[in-house]
């Protein structure tokens, strides 16, 4: 944006007023022209003719005033221009246009639908209720309590505060347990950190004792080695020993920021809900390049004259970061083909993947059966069945 | 790599972000340039005819004289504090903007890579905008006025254009043009750049009303004064307009029933929304869709529609908030009309880690099941389990060491 900014930086000058390089700005013109104006008015004696030098001089003063002011009118105007041309020069490609995308009525609820659910999550209510009520949508009232649930929950966690999370934890945990969600052990082991850090003095002894009574009978064989830890760590008390200690990570104060997230992750997934904002993960996605090399993939099939064999698959491929890549995806190395339900994915004696159809490609004739054809794998030199090879699921 | 900033792709968006607030200033501009004008243009003439009378025979007199120079200052003095209103309450407040949008976008040039927490605030920002632009287009405005005073983003946001799009809008819909055409001549040089039409149309329009309303003679003065001045482009239309003054309003004569149409009104609301929305850059769907587009059809991929294969975190496999029940009523709905990803390359991701497998975290299978986890995974769970792995889906149980190695080229 240095181009841009320069040209603007510039606009400012030239119309803050301020007169430079010897230039007299408008405001000074338009004082010098009043003052012209005020002096002629004092030279002119009451009663009588004035003389047409006196006219003559006002003339060429206003003449002279007025061009100085259109002078820099016309400059400012020109700055304005280059401003336009260092933005045209930024900003080179302009948006397309997707008339009828989202558009049918079903579609149209659905954004609203995801639009008021992002409100709820990310813990705008009162936007949420203006939304709602101005969109004549209905969310599930129950969904809704849930969300500030949700935030209530949040918002103790941040004034260090566990009983309402340990509170959903115990209505929810065959789920949690089922996920193996360390979520519980976490936010007990934040009290107890707490417990020996932050109280002053420190109580080692209530510590202690919150780790006997509270945590042993929850944790004690699920988490035998970190429980010990946690016991082992007093020896390396205070704080700036243990923060040199082997036990340094228990110290850190991420052990208490990074329950936040990991509650509202599995607060959301109890409701069937994403990890990350939905919303904010499809919207970075397409604003962080996607749609820029969709619509250059477009333009190259365009230009080529040649239409894209699959109307219902994007002709490029837009690369995702690591965090984005939700399914496993199988390309065939032999015949580049996606793998599906009916083409699926067949692991060879020598475990290599191709194909179930590349696979029949592959195999060499001969045999009464199929299944006893020999293939040779075309990747290292082993050779195997064809019925040898396994069907794998990712 | 991949989670370098990809900034032209980010400033594809961008463009009526900084273009809005410029188009402003411009207008600020021209309205400055025509106070110069007059006011200077006034005391230029008064001051000239001065200088004419007193050549003249009988002279000025002092009281004359003095007469024209105070009016002069007024006028002056007016054009002055004008000029000094119009930069206070308008110019410079403009100026902050352009300022403040190129200064946003500047920040965003500026952050190396996706994952650092600054792009992250910028991004939920940018949504923000784009939550306020969707709403706006959408008629939903008190929405976006509480977005924007939330967020603190009054001044990243364009609610003041869409409140006079609405305005405007609305004054078609009650068959005035009269604002629509105030706007078309603040924007007159820029709409004759773009070879829009607007104007014409809008004035033919009030020229169908007068003949609708049976007021000839008028209609025809009408056309002198406004139709006429285009007759190098549209001869033809002047022409029919003329013939039109004929015909009733009942008339079933196709061409001149055509232009009796009331839906003629729908149509010029469309070409006013066009007009504007092409002055500002602004694309004509809300950028939401087009972010939401691209964005889906990224991610979209034929095992977000399998059940088995559905991934709760995954945008496009969403149930809309009501888990279970199976059909999608949120961005799954949307994604339906998007086309799917293109992949060229395997990407294997672990059924229970999430984590991308590969060489160094390599894919392991269950070897009669055929179910494949990453080496990671197995490794803790044969740690927690004296070497036994236990598959999630299928529920056999295997030696660690009976795994299979996956070889994905």
């Amino acid at each position: 944006m240095d181009g841009p900014l320069k040209e603007l930086a510039k606009l400012e000058k030239l119309t803050a007023g301020a007169s430079g390089k010897g230039k007299a700005s408008i405001p000074n013109s338009l004082d010098a022209l009043l003052e012209s104006l005020r002096e002629a008015k004092d030279a002119i004696q009451p009663g009588t003719t004035v003389s047409p030098d006196l006219l003559l001089q006002l003339s060429q003063t206003v003449d002279l005033q007025k061009k100085e002011v259109e002078e820099r009118q016309r400059e400012i105007y020109s700055s304005i221009s280059r401003l336009g041309k260092a933005l045209d020069k930024k900003f080179t490609a302009s948006l397309p246009s997707y008339p009828d995308v989202f558009t049918s009525p079903t579609s149209v609820t659905a954004l609203e639908r995801t639009v008021a659910l992002h409100f709820l999550r990310t813990g705008q209510f009162d936007t949420a209720g203006i939304f709602l009520q101005e969109a004549g949508l209905n969310i599930d009232p129950e969904l809704r309590a849930q969300f500030i649930d949700l935030h209530r929950i949040l918002q103790a966690l941040r004034n260090q505060d566990i009983n309402p999370a340990l509170g959903w934890v115990a209505k929810n945990r065959a789920f949690l347990r089922e996920r193996g969600s360390p979520l519980e052990f976490h936010l007990h082991r934040s009290q107890y950190i707490r417990l020996l850090l932050s109280t002053h003095p420190p109580s080692v002894m209530l510590a202690i004792s919150y780790a006997k009574e509270t945590m042993a009978p929850l944790f004690f064989t699920e988490h035998e080695d970190e429980f010990k830890r946690l016991t082992c760590c007093i020896m390396f008390l205070p704080l700036s020993k243990l923060q040199t200690s082997p036990y340094s990570d228990l110290a850190s104060p991420s052990l208490h920021f990074d329950l936040e997230p990991l509650f509202a992750k599995e607060y959301c997934a109890s409701l069937g809900m994403s990890r990350q904002v939905p919303l904010r993960v499809v919207g970075d996605i397409g604003g962080g390049g996607a749609l820029a090399r969709i619509e250059k993939g477009r333009k190259v099939m365009r230009e080529r004259k040649s239409e894209w064999s699959q109307a219902d698959e994007l002709p490029i491929e837009i690369p995702l970061p690591p965090e984005n890549r939700y399914h496993s995806i199988f390309a065939c190395p032999v015949s580049k083909e996606q793998s599906t339900e009916s083409n699926p994915p067949m692991m060879m004696g020598c475990g290599h993947v191709v194909t179930k159809d590349s696979l029949h490609k592959l195999s060499k004739p001969g045999g009464y059966d199929p299944l006893d054809r020999r293939v040779k794998c075309p990747y290292c030199p082993a050779e195997s069945t064809h019925g040898s090879a396994l069907r794998v699921y990712f | 790599m991949a989670n370098k900033l990809n900034v032209d792709g980010i400033l594809l968006f961008e463009q009526p972000f900084a273009r809005v607030p410029y188009e402003n200033y411009r207008k600020v501009f021209r309205s400055t340039q025509r106070n110069v004008e007059r006011d200077l243009k006034a005391v230029q003439s008064t001051a000239n005819e001065l200088v004419k009378e007193s050549s003249s025979s009988a002279g000025v007199s002092s009281e004359a004289a003095i007469h024209s120079i105070d009016a002069m200052i007024a006028n002056v003095e007016n054009l002055k504090r004008k000029l000094a209103d119009l930069h206070d309450t308008a110019g410079k407040p403009t100026q902050d903007v352009v300022r403040e949008r190129l200064q946003h976008l500047a920040t965003v040039e500026n952050i190396p890579t996706a994952n650092d927490p600054e792009f992250g605030r910028w991004a939920d920002t940018r949504l923000d905008r784009w939550l306020v632009d969707w709403a706006l287009r959408n008629g939903k405005e008190k929405t976006a006025r509480m977005i924007a005073k939330e967020k603190h983003i009054e001044t990243l946001v364009d609610i003041d254009l869409f409140s006079d799009i609405k305005r405007i809008e609305g004054a078609l819909a009650r068959h005035s043009c009269t604002e629509a055409l105030a706007w078309c001549s603040e924007n007159k040089t820029a709409l004759r750049k773009m070879k829009s039409t607007l104007e014409f149309d809008l004035r033919l329009q009030e020229y169908i009303e007068l003949s609708r309303a049976s007021k000839r003679q008028e209609a025809i003065e009408y056309s002198r004064k406004h139709l006429v001045s285009w007759q190098e482009t549209h001869m033809d239309q002047i022409k029919q307009a003329a013939a039109l003054l004929a015909f009733r309003p009942d008339t079933m004569f196709g061409r001149y029933k055509r232009l009796y149409d009331p839906s003629r009104w729908t149509t010029l609301t469309q070409s006013f929304r066009l007009a504007i929305y092409s002055l500002n850059t602004l694309p004509t769907e809300p950028l939401l869709h087009l972010s939401l587009y691209a964005g889906l059809a990224s991610l979209k991929l034929p095992a977000c529609y399998v059940h088995a294969t559905k991934n709760v975190d995954c945008p496009v496999c969403d149930y809309g908030g009501e888990a279970g029940s199976g059909s999608s009523l949120g961005l799954g709905k949307l994604a339906e009309e998007v086309p799917l990803s293109h992949h060229a390359n395997s990407t294997i991701v672990c059924y229970i880690t999430g984590k991308i497998m590969d060489a160094d975290n390599m894919p392991l299978a269950f070897p009669d099941t055929g179910y494949v986890y990453s080496r990671e995974a197995m490794e803790e769970m044969s740690l927690k389990n004296d070497g036994m792995v236990t598959c999630p889906r299928s529920k056999t149980t295997c030696q660690f060491s009976a795994l299979r190695r996956v070889y994905i080229s």
